[in-house]
C-alpha cells in the first residue's frame, strides 16, 4: 500500500472562534486573529486575518488530504503579538478515526502557562465529507482504539454535501467508474449519505450496522435506461465456491459511515464487484445457514448495538435474529438471503428484481434507474437533498463555461413527435408506447420485452423485400435478412442499397445521416463501444499545467486516454465528478492554443480563429506538442468536453480530410483571397503579371520559393493554365509550412479518436462538438445588425427575424457560423463582431434575384439576401443555403 | 539585415526627387539594380539560381518606374533589400500640399503580388485619410488590391487622394469634420504642416 493510496480526503470548515479576553493591560488590546492549519508537520494552511475582533468568523473551506493516523493543529495566531506562537496551542486531533462524524465541533483553545492550561476560548469547526479508501479502512480496523466520543450537533450539516465522491481509483467498494456514460451523467448517481446520527466511528466492517432508519443507505442510480441494466445487472458473483460478497447491510454501512458516496453503475458493476470480497468477510448465504458476521467474531470486541430503535414491524418471510455476538441480523426467507440491515417495505415506485444470477437489485421506476442498494426514505430524502444541489451546481458550471451547450438531451429532448422523427419508424414487431407518466418506451413484441430506449440505427419503414428475401429476428429481437435465393442470411438489409443509395459508416443510408443530432448520437455510440474499464489519473498543478499535462498524456498509452479521466489540480484536491475535468480542458486548451506558444497563430489580426504556426518549428519539440494536442483535441470529443477559443474552418476541414477550396481561403487570408479570385476572373493574358508556378513564403524572416510544380518557375501562368495555377497555389497556400505540423497532430488524434469516426460531420459540426455552442441573444443580434440596400423596415428584413426567432439555438449557430465563419461569439456578444478589417457588425445585403440562394462573405460577415417573394421562400433558401456546407452555398 | 534607416539617410536615388531633376533620380536606381543582387529580408543566400518569384516581380516594377516614373513620384529600394523600398512624392501642384515633398516608406512580403504592399507616409501630413502614424486608407492597397495593380499605380492613387480627399471615409474624423465644416481651416493647417514638415 503506498503512502498516496492511504491519503483520505477531508473537508475542514473552520467557522468561527469565540476567544477569550485576555484583559490584560500589557498585551491588551483585540488582535487580528486567523488559524493556522496543520496536517502532519506538512506546510500550513492560512485563513484570512481578521481584524481587531475576540469573535473571528471565517468559515473557510479547506479540502485537504489526511493519513488515517494524521494529525491536524490548529493554531489561532495573530492574537497578541508578544505571545509566544508555541503557546496558544489549539486542538489537536489524534486520529481522524474521531472526526469522522464530527461535522461540527467546538475546541477549546487553551493557553499554556506554567500552571497549566487556562481556557482561553473557543473554535469551531466543521469537518464534512471524509472519503475512505479501502486500504485506510483495512488500516483503521487494525489499529482502532477509541470509543466514539460525544457527538456534536450536526444539523445544517446534513444537507450540505459537499461534492463527495468516491475515490473511486482506490478500489473503494462501490466505486466503479462509469463505463462509457458520459462523465456528466455519472455523478447524477451518486448520493452523499450524511448520516448525521450514524454513530461516529468508522469501523464498518467490523461492526454491526446500525439500525437501518439511521444508516442512510446509499442510493445507487445511474443515467442508464431499466433495460439496459437488466440485460446487464448489476452483480456480484456469487459462487459457492467463490469468495462470498459481504451482505448487504455491511456495504451500505461502510458508505455511510465513512460519509462517502457509493457510485455504481450496472455496466460495470458487472465486472466490479460492489465490495471486493474480503477473506474474512461472512458468507451471507442463508444456504450455509451462518448469519452475517458470523466469521467476525474474530473482532474481539462487540458494539453495542440499539436494538429497539426500529419497532416497525417486519416485512413477510423476514425473520431476525441474532449471531453469536448478539448482534441482530435478518433473514429473508423469500430470497434465503441475509442482511444486517432491518427490512423495510420500498418506497413507492420501487421494485425489487433479481438479475439472472439470482442477484437482487432495486429498480426506481420514477427515475429509471437502478441500484444494488435496498431504499430506505433516508436514502431517498438524501439522494433527492443531494440531487438538488448537485443540479444547481452543475448549473453554475455551465454558466461559468459560457453557457456552452451540448446538443443531445440539455436543451431538448431527443422525443420529438413521432412523424418527424428523423429516424424513421421502427421495424416489425416493435411498439412505441407512453406509460401513464407520458414517457416514452418501446415494446419488442418478438421478445415480449420492454425498453426505455430507443432502437439505436432505426431501419426506415419498409419497402418490399426483393423476391426470395424474408426477414426473421434472432432470440435478441435483432432484425436479420435471409436470402433464400442464395441461403445466405445477412444482418443487412437488401433494401437499404437499391433504395436509400450508399450507406454510411454507421450502416444507416447516408440520406439520414444529415441529422446533426443523429450523428452525434453515433459517434458518442462509438466512443462508447470502444471505453475501456477503468480510469487515467491525470496530476497536474495549475502554474505549469502545461508541461504536467504534456508529459502525462504523452507518457500514457494512448487507448488509455479513453478511459474515465480523473483529473486532480495538486493543492486543491476536489474530486472529479466531471466538472474538474471539464474545467481541465477549458484551462489546458486557452494554453495549448495560446499563440504565445508559438504552436498556433490567429488566422490573421482580426480573425481570433486559431492555425498551426508555421514558425512552429522555433520550437525543436514541436512536432512532440502537436502530436499531444492531437491527442487532446481528441481526448475533447471522446470525453464530451469543450475547448476554450476555435479553430479555422479549413484547420476542422483538414481533420475531415476534406479537400479545401479557393473559397476556403476567403475566411484565413482575404488579399490572397482575392487576388487569387482576381486571376481567377480576369484575362491574365492581357497584362504581364509575370507569374510562374512557384510562390515565396517566409519563415522566420527567411524567405523561401517552392515550385508548385517540376519546373514550376520557368512555366509562365497564362489564360491557358491558370486553372490548374490557382488549384495549386490555393493548396500550397494552406499547407505551407505546416505538413508535418498537421500530420503530427492527426497522428496524436487518431491514435485516440479514429478519424473515420468524424467522417460523416461536416466542418462546422465539429467546430460545434469541440467548442461547444452558445445561446444566442436575438435581441442583441437584432440591435447589432446592419444592412445594406435594405432596411429594418424591409419585408425580407421582417421575415429573416422571424426566421431566426423561430430558429432552435444549433439552427442559429449554424447560420451566424454560415455568415461569420464561426459559430462563436466575441466576449461583448454581437456588437464586438470583428471582420477582416476591423470591427464588422453582422450585415444584411440586398443582392441578386429571387431564384438565388443566399451568400455569404465570411470577412465581412455579411450575408447576401436575395429580394425573396415570401417568407416560406426566404425560410426554405436559407435553410438551404446553411444547411449545405459545401461551396455554392457561399460561392 | 535590418533596415530601420531614416528618412535623413535615403538612397542616393531618392534624394533627387527633392524638388531637383527627374533624370538623376531615374538613372541611379538602374545603375544600383545592375550591381546589387536583391536580397530577401533576413536571408543572404537561398538558392543563387532561382531568383525569388516575388522578388523577380519586384524587380520588374522597379525597373519599369525607373525608367517611366509616374508623374511627381520616385521609389527605389532602401539598401540591397528589393522587398523595402522609400518613396517620395510632391505635393500635386493646386493642392494643400503643393511644395512639399513627402517621404514613404514602401514594405514588400514575400506573397507579393497576391498581397498588396505596405505603404506609409513618413512626413507628417494634415490629411484626413491619413493619421499620423503614417498609415493610409486607400481600398486599394486593402480590400481592392489585385495583382494587376504596380506600385505605380499605388503611388498614382496616392497622389491623386492628395488632390482630393475622402472625407466620407476618413481615418482621421476630426480633419475630415474640419473639412467640411471649415474648409478654410483645414487648408491653412495643411499648408502649414506641409511648410513646418515637407520642406
Amino acid at each position: 500500500m503506498t503512502d498516496s493510496a492511504r491519503l483520505s480526503q477531508l473537508h475542514v470548515v473552520i467557522q468561527s472562534a469565540k476567544l477569550k479576553e485576555t484583559g490584560t493591560s500589557l498585551f491588551g488590546g483585540k488582535g487580528d486573529p486567523y488559524v493556522e492549519m496543520t496536517i502532519d508537520g506538512q506546510p500550513p494552511r492560512r485563513t484570512e486575518v481578521q481584524k481587531k475582533t475576540w469573535t473571528p468568523t471565517w468559515n473557510e473551506h479547506f479540502t485537504v488530504l489526511v493519513k488515517p493516523d494524521a494529525k491536524l493543529e490548529f493554531k489561532p495566531q495573530g492574537l497578541l503579538e508578544t505571545l509566544p506562537s508555541t503557546t496558544m496551542h489549539g486542538c489537536i486531533f489524534n486520529s481522524i478515526n474521531d472526526m469522522v462524524h464530527k461535522l461540527l465541533c467546538k475546541k477549546d483553545l487553551k493557553f499554556g502557562t506554567k500552571n497549566g492550561y487556562q481556557r482561553g476560548g473557543e473554535l469551531s469547526l466543521e469537518f464534512n465529507g471524509l472519503s475512505v479508501s479501502e486500504e485506510v479502512l483495512a488500516a483503521l480496523r487494525a489499529k482502532h482504539q477509541n470509543g466514539p466520543t460525544t457527538q456534536t450537533q450536526a444539523n445544517g450539516s446534513a444537507g450540505r454535501a459537499v461534492a463527495v465522491e468516491n475515490r473511486s481509483d482506490e478500489g473503494h467498494p462501490s466505486a466503479a467508474p462509469v463505463a462509457g456514460v458520459a462523465p456528466v451523467s455519472a455523478p447524477g448517481g451518486n448520493t452523499t449519505t450524511n448520516s448525521t446520527d450514524a454513530p461516529p466511528v468508522p469501523r464498518p466492517r467490523r461492526r454491526p450496522p446500525p439500525p437501518p432508519q439511521e444508516t442512510t443507505a446509499v442510493t445507487v442510480s445511474n443515467s442508464a435506461r431499466p433495460t439496459a441494466t437488466a440485460r446487464n445487472p448489476p452483480g456480484v458473483s456469487q459462487t459457492a465456491a467463490g469468495p462470498m460478497p459481504p451482505p448487504p447491510g455491511v456495504a451500505s454501512t461502510t458508505t455511510a459511515a465513512t460519509g462517502a458516496v457509493a457510485s455504481t453503475t450496472p455496466a460495470s458493476g458487472g465486472s466490479q464487484p460492489p465490495l471486493p470480497p474480503l477473506p474474512q468477510q461472512p458468507p451471507p448465504s442463508a444456504a450455509a445457514g451462518g448469519p452475517p458476521g458470523a466469521a467476525a467474531t474474530a473482532l474481539g470486541r462487540a458494539r453495542g448495538v440499539n436494538l429497539d430503535l426500529n419497532n416497525q414491524p417486519l416485512p413477510g418471510n423476514w425473520e431476525m435474529r441474532l449471531d453469536p455476538q448478539g448482534r441482530p441480523y435478518y433473514v429473508d426467507h423469500s430470497t434465503q438471503t441475509t442482511t444486517w440491515e432491518r427490512p423495510q417495505p420500498l418506497p413507492v415506485g420501487w421494485e425489487r428484481r433479481k438479475d439472472p444470477q439470482g442477484r437482487i437489485y432495486y429498480v426506481d421506476h420514477n427515475t429509471r434507474t437502478t441500484t444494488w442498494q435496498r431504499p430506505t426514505v433516508d436514502s431517498m430524502r438524501n439522494y433527492q437533498e443531494w440531487q438538488n444541489q448537485h443540479a444547481q451546481l452543475q448549473q453554475d458550471a455551465m454558466q461559468q463555461l459560457q453557457q456552452r451547450l451540448y446538443l443531445p438531451g440539455t436543451t431538448q429532448p431527443t422525443t420529438e413527435t413521432v412523424p418527424d422523427d428523423p429516424l424513421g419508424a421502427l421495424p416489425l414487431g416493435w411498439e412505441q408506447r407512453t406509460d401513464q407518466h407520458n414517457r416514452k418506451y418501446f415494446v419488442n413484441h418478438i421478445s415480449k420485452t420492454t425498453q426505455w430506449e430507443d432502437l439505436e440505427p432505426r431501419a426506415v419503414q419498409e419497402n418490399p423485400l426483393p423476391d426470395g428475401w424474408e426477414i426473421r429476428y434472432t432470440k435478441e429481437g435483432r432484425r436479420y435478412f435471409v436470402d433464400h435465393n442464395t441461403k445466405v442470411t445477412t444482418f443487412e438489409d437488401p433494401r437499404d442499397k437499391a433504395s436509400k443509395g450508399p450507406k454510411g459508416a454507421f450502416g444507416v443510408p447516408v440520406a439520414y445521416e444529415r441529422s446533426f443530432r443523429y450523428k452525434l448520437g453515433q459517434f458518442r455510440y462509438l466512443c462508447q463501444s470502444a471505453v475501456l474499464q477503468g480510469h487515467v489519473k491525470i496530476n497536474v498543478t495549475r502554474a505549469t499545467l502545461f508541461e504536467d499535462s504534456f508529459h502525462q498524456i504523452m507518457r500514457l498509452q494512448s487507448p488509455e486516454l479513453r478511459k474515465r479521466l480523473y483529473i486532480i489540480f495538486r493543492g486543491e484536491e476536489g474530486l472529479d465528478y466531471g466538472g474538474v475535468a471539464r474545467e481541465w480542458f477549458f484551462m489546458l486548451s486557452h494554453e495549448v492554443l495560446n499563440p504565445m506558444y508559438c504552436l498556433f497563430e490567429y488566422a490573421n489580426k482580426n480573425n481570433y480563429s486559431l492555425q498551426i504556426n508555421p514558425a512552429s518549428s522555433i520550437n525543436p519539440d514541436h512536432l512532440h506538442y502537436f502530436r499531444f494536442v492531437g491527442r487532446f483535441l481528441a481526448m475533447a470529443l471522446y470525453h464530451g468536453k469543450f475547448i476554450y477559443s476555435g479553430f479555422t474552418m479549413p484547420f476542422y476541414k483538414r481533420m475531415l480530410n476534406k479537400q479545401l477550396t479557393l473559397k476556403d481561403l476567403e475566411s484565413i487570408d482575404p488579399e490572397y483571397y482575392s487576388s487569387l479570385v482576381w486571376v481567377k476572373d480576369n484575362d491574365i493574358d492581357e497584362i504581364d503579371l509575370g507569374m510562374t508556378f512557384s510562390a515565396d513564403f517566409e519563415i522566420l524572416g527567411k524567405v523561401e520559393t517552392v515550385e508548385l510544380k517540376d519546373d514550376g518557375a520557368n512555366i509562365i501562368v497564362s489564360e491557358e493554365n491558370k486553372e490548374e495555377y490557382i488549384n495549386l497555389m490555393t493548396q500550397w497556400r494552406f499547407n505551407r509550412g505546416i505538413d508535418e505540423q498537421t500530420k503530427a497532430l492527426l497522428e496524436g488524434f487518431n491514435e485516440v479518436v479514429p478519424l473515420v469516426w468524424l467522417q460523416y460531420f461536416d466542418e462546422r459540426e465539429l467546430e460545434l462538438m469541440l467548442c461547444g455552442m452558445q445561446e444566442f441573444d436575438v435581441d442583441d443580434w437584432y440591435n447589432s445588425t446592419v444592412y445594406r440596400h435594405y432596411t429594418r423596415d424591409s419585408k425580407q428584413i421582417q421575415w429573416f427575424w422571424r426566421a431566426v426567432k423561430e430558429m432552435d439555438n444549433e439552427k442559429r449557430a449554424r447560420l451566424l457560423q454560415f455568415v461569420t465563419g464561426t459559430c462563436r461569439l466575441p466576449v461583448g456578444g454581437f456588437s464586438e463582431l470583428m471582420g477582416s478589417n476591423g470591427p464588422q457588425k453582422f450585415c444584411i445585403e440586398k443582392v441578386g434575384k429571387e431564384t438565388w440562394l443566399p451568400r455569404s462573405h465570411t470577412c465581412f460577415n455579411r450575408l447576401d439576401l436575395p429580394p425573396y417573394k415570401s417568407y416560406d421562400q426566404l425560410l426554405e433558401k436559407l435553410n438551404f443555403a446553411i444547411e449545405e456546407t459545401e461551396g455554392f452555398g457561399q460561392e | 539585415m535590418p533596415n530601420n534607416r531614416e528618412r535623413n539617410e535615403q538612397e542616393p536615388g531618392t534624394s533627387g526627387a527633392r524638388g531637383s531633376s527627374n533624370s538623376s533620380s531615374t538613372s541611379r536606381p538602374r545603375q544600383q539594380t545592375q550591381e546589387r543582387i536583391p536580397r530577401p529580408p533576413g536571408s543572404s543566400k537561398i538558392s543563387s539560381k532561382m531568383l525569388q518569384t516575388s522578388a523577380k516581380r519586384i524587380q520588374k516594377e522597379l525597373a519599369e518606374i525607373t525608367l517611366d516614373p509616374p508623374p511627381n513620384c520616385s521609389a527605389s529600394p532602401k539598401a540591397d533589400n528589393i522587398y523595402e523600398w522609400v518613396s517620395t512624392i510632391k505635393g500635386p501642384r493646386g493642392s494643400v500640399y503643393e511644395g512639399g515633398v513627402f517621404f514613404l516608406d514602401i514594405q514588400f512580403s514575400p506573397e507579393y503580388p497576391f498581397k498588396p504592399p505596405r505603404v506609409t507616409f513618413k512626413t507628417r501630413i494634415y490629411h484626413c485619410n491619413i493619421n499620423s502614424q503614417g498609415t493610409i486608407c486607400l481600398d486599394i492597397l486593402k480590400d481592392n488590391w489585385s495583382p494587376a495593380l504596380t506600385i505605380g499605380k499605388v503611388l498614382l492613387s496616392i497622389c491623386s487622394l492628395l488632390s482630393d480627399c475622402n472625407p466620407e471615409d476618413p481615418l482621421v474624423g476630426s480633419i475630415a469634420t474640419q473639412y467640411l465644416q471649415d474648409k478654410e481651416m483645414h487648408d491653412a493647417t495643411a499648408k502649414q504642416w506641409t511648410h513646418r514638415f515637407a520642406r
